[in-house]
């Protein structure tokens, strides 16, 4: 067993024997990377001149009146391409980059790191494929044609539920047969060894960023941190920094869908059992038999039957504590967070919103929490539209 | 002793190659596996795979993709699935067989269980795709050192430097992935494949057999004196699928199979 690999019991490297090779090469890439000065200044480079980093950590007046105490947004929805997952994709399209690597190819569900993928590759000049089950394609058409404008080629995963979990079968598949010349970024914490690290690593920038600012604005740590959890590179970038603070309280939020008793939900922490998908051992949505269970959300970007090892050893651990909220729940602070501060978020982060609400009531006047602002809304319009009229949501 | 591993030694003490199948269980029902199994057992097919479906088949190709779908589809589970090899088993079916598997099905079962439940009803392999050498220890401690139920490993043109420490103390034949990736490519073989099948053979003290791609028996003739036989899955299943899983047809393609392959 590769101990480093693991979080407490969660992790590994559960892929086929062609990747093993691979993945230890990577991971040799991603440590030297990290420790060369000059790689470093590259990509803090790129995040600020490109990217737009660092982001505000802006103090919500109106929100903080109204829940009687201090609220804080990590705005990665400022960053260009509207949301976090840009960090991660420079920090991996630099080390494909480096390792040599002329082709990229990503997974995506609702295509915000599909998209983000294209526009590093574009950055870089690298050629790409994004895999996207058949289902997304339909429902994100703007995206699509966001990545096919980048010059990505987007293809269609026609295979079991033709959503993320099998576009992202479909990349492993894929790389296990171009590792020579391919490089695979990975969105979301998940995955084999060292991805859940590296996306960490790279997402880390967000915590380091709003701990500085927080202390600027209060001189001291916040009380609370809360971000909401599909596979997790948000949240694991807002804990990083807090994870050895052990008095800020970490909550992570998944998405509880039509509600966690209507088995329509995405919510892998509270309901799953420990288990094995897309290379790694972790808390797994299942049946009866083992196969892997389709998750909902009306958020794409939450939709994911599984969640990063490090959330489910955080959560283990009692690190981290994770929670859910319903799809009207996230709804309702997301019309509310656009009413009262004039912002549009992404129906993702509105999840995290909705519980900073309900957890304010524990809250006093004098104290703060940070909640990260994964991403905009603007993706979400239609989504928004159809809810509002009374249609209901695809998925 | 372990079935396939007397019988797989036993053909090399003959000179003889051997060939192995791969059919997903429950395709298109769980009668129609049990009259395969029978019928290629009946042509001398040395050792049987048996595919048991899983949603998310990352190591698979389109066509055991689709087999194993259709076999979720069907109902099929790997309780039924063991229920099937107890009776087979009763019935006298005495050809060995290998569970080709994701380790997700093995630990929602439960380890400790599934290996009892596999010495009980006559598994005689495992073969677990992504469960690559480094994440084993947990399943080789519940199978000890036990005859009954063995894990084969699996090897790829890129292992190179692994492959010392894959085949040490491996058991049964080593399932060389003969070219790169999934399950179900054609026949056009990749670059190295002979000099990686020479390294295998060179570091194996077990029979070394290939899988991936291969379709007939001319397919493996350029590597016959390195490898001691043949693995056919995605076209066994295509065939199957294209003949009504017609057990006359899958003897007569195994029994010919064998008959070239030794020819």
């Amino acid at each position: 067993m590769n101990q480093k690999a693991y979080y407490g019991k969660f992790g590994g490297q559960y892929v086929s024997e062609s990747l093993m090779n691979t993945l230890n090469e990577v991971d040799a890439a991603f440590e030297d990377a990290i420790a060369d000065p000059k790689f470093m200044e590259q990509f803090h480079y790129y995040l600020k001149q490109y990217v737009g980093r660092e982001t505000p950590l802006y103090f919500a007046e109106r929100l903080s009146e109204k829940y009687h105490t201090k609220i804080y947004l990590k705005r990665e929805d400022l960053n260009h391409t509207g949301a976090h997952k840009i960090n991660n994709v420079i920090g991996q399209i630099m080390l494909a980059k480096r390792m040599g690597k002329t082709k990229v190819i990503a997974e995506t569900g609702a295509g915000q790191h599909g998209v983000a993928t294209a526009t590093g590759a574009a950055l870089f000049g690298m050629e790409c494929t994004v895999y996207m089950g058949k289902e997304d394609i339909e429902r994100q058409k703007l995206n699509v044609m966001r990545m096919e404008m980048l010059g990505a080629k987007v293809v269609s995963v026609e295979s079991g539920s033709n959503t993320l979990k099998d576009a992202t079968n479909e990349a492993i598949r894929t790389w296990a047969k171009v590792a020579e010349d391919t490089f695979y970024i990975i969105g979301s914490a998940v995955g084999p060894y060292p991805y859940p690290k590296m996306v960490k690593f790279f997402q880390s920038v967000i915590s380091i960023e709003a701990k500085k600012q927080h202390f600027e604005a209060e001189g001291k740590l916040p009380d609370a941190v809360i971000a909401c959890v599909g596979g997790g590179s948000n949240s694991i970038g807002m804990f990083a920094d807090f994870i050895d603070e052990p008095e800020v309280k970490l909550i992570g939020v998944e998405a509880a869908g039509k509600g966690i008793e209507t088995g329509e939900h995405a919510s892998a922490m509270a309901m799953g059992n420990p288990g094995v998908l897309h290379g790694m051992k972790s808390y797994l949505l299942q049946d009866d038999d083992g196969n892997v269970q389709l998750a909902h959300s009306i958020s794409a970007g939450l939709d994911y039957p599984g969640v990063g090892p490090e959330h489910a050893y955080l959560k283990d651990t009692k690190r981290a504590e994770y929670v859910s909220v319903t799809d009207a729940e996230a709804m309702d602070a997301l019309m509310e967070l656009t009413q009262l501060e004039g912002i549009i978020p992404a129906i993702e982060s509105a999840h995290a919103m909705a519980y900073v609400f309900k957890y304010a009531k524990q809250m006093r006047k004098d104290q703060s929490i940070i909640v990260c602002l994964s991403g905009r809304g603007d993706k979400d319009v239609n989504t928004i539209a159809d809810y509002l009229a009374g249609k209901g949501y695809m998925n | 002793m372990n079935r396939i591993e007397n019988r797989l030694n036993q053909n090399i003490n003959q000179q003889e190659k051997s060939f192995v199948t791969y059919i997903t269980a429950g395709l298109p029902d769980l009668e129609t596996t049990k009259s395969l199994l029978k019928a290629q057992e009946e042509a001398g097919i040395d050792v049987i795979e048996l595919g048991i479906p899983f949603s998310d088949p990352i190591a698979d190709g389109p066509v055991i993709q689709e087999a194993s779908f259709e076999a979720i589809k069907n109902g099929v589970t790997l309780k039924k699935i063991f229920q099937m090899m107890k009776g087979l088993r009763e019935e006298g079916l005495s050809v060995a067989i290998v569970f080709m598997m994701y380790y997700n099905t093995v630990i929602h079962y439960g380890i400790k269980e599934f290996v009892k439940k596999c010495h009980e009803v006559g598994v005689d392999g495992l073969i677990i795709p992504d469960l690559p050498f480094e994440e084993q220890d947990e399943l080789q401690q519940e199978l000890g050192n036990s005859d009954e139920t063995i894990l084969i490993q699996l090897v790829s043109p890129i292992s190179k430097e692994r492959i010392p420490m894959i085949l040490e103390h491996a058991r049964g034949f080593v399932y060389c992935v003969s070219s790169m990736g999934v399950t179900g490519q054609s026949a056009d073989f990749h670059k190295e494949v002979m000099d990686y099948l020479k390294t295998v053979k060179k570091h194996s003290k077990i029979p070394v057999m290939m899988g991936f791609g291969i379709r007939e028996a001319k397919d493996v003739a350029p590597m016959k004196e390195i490898i001691d036989g043949a693995i056919v899955g995605s076209h066994f299943i295509k065939l199957m699928k294209s003949h009504n899983y017609d057990p006359a047809v899958a003897m007569d393609y195994v029994k010919t199979f064998k008959q070239e392959l030794n020819s």
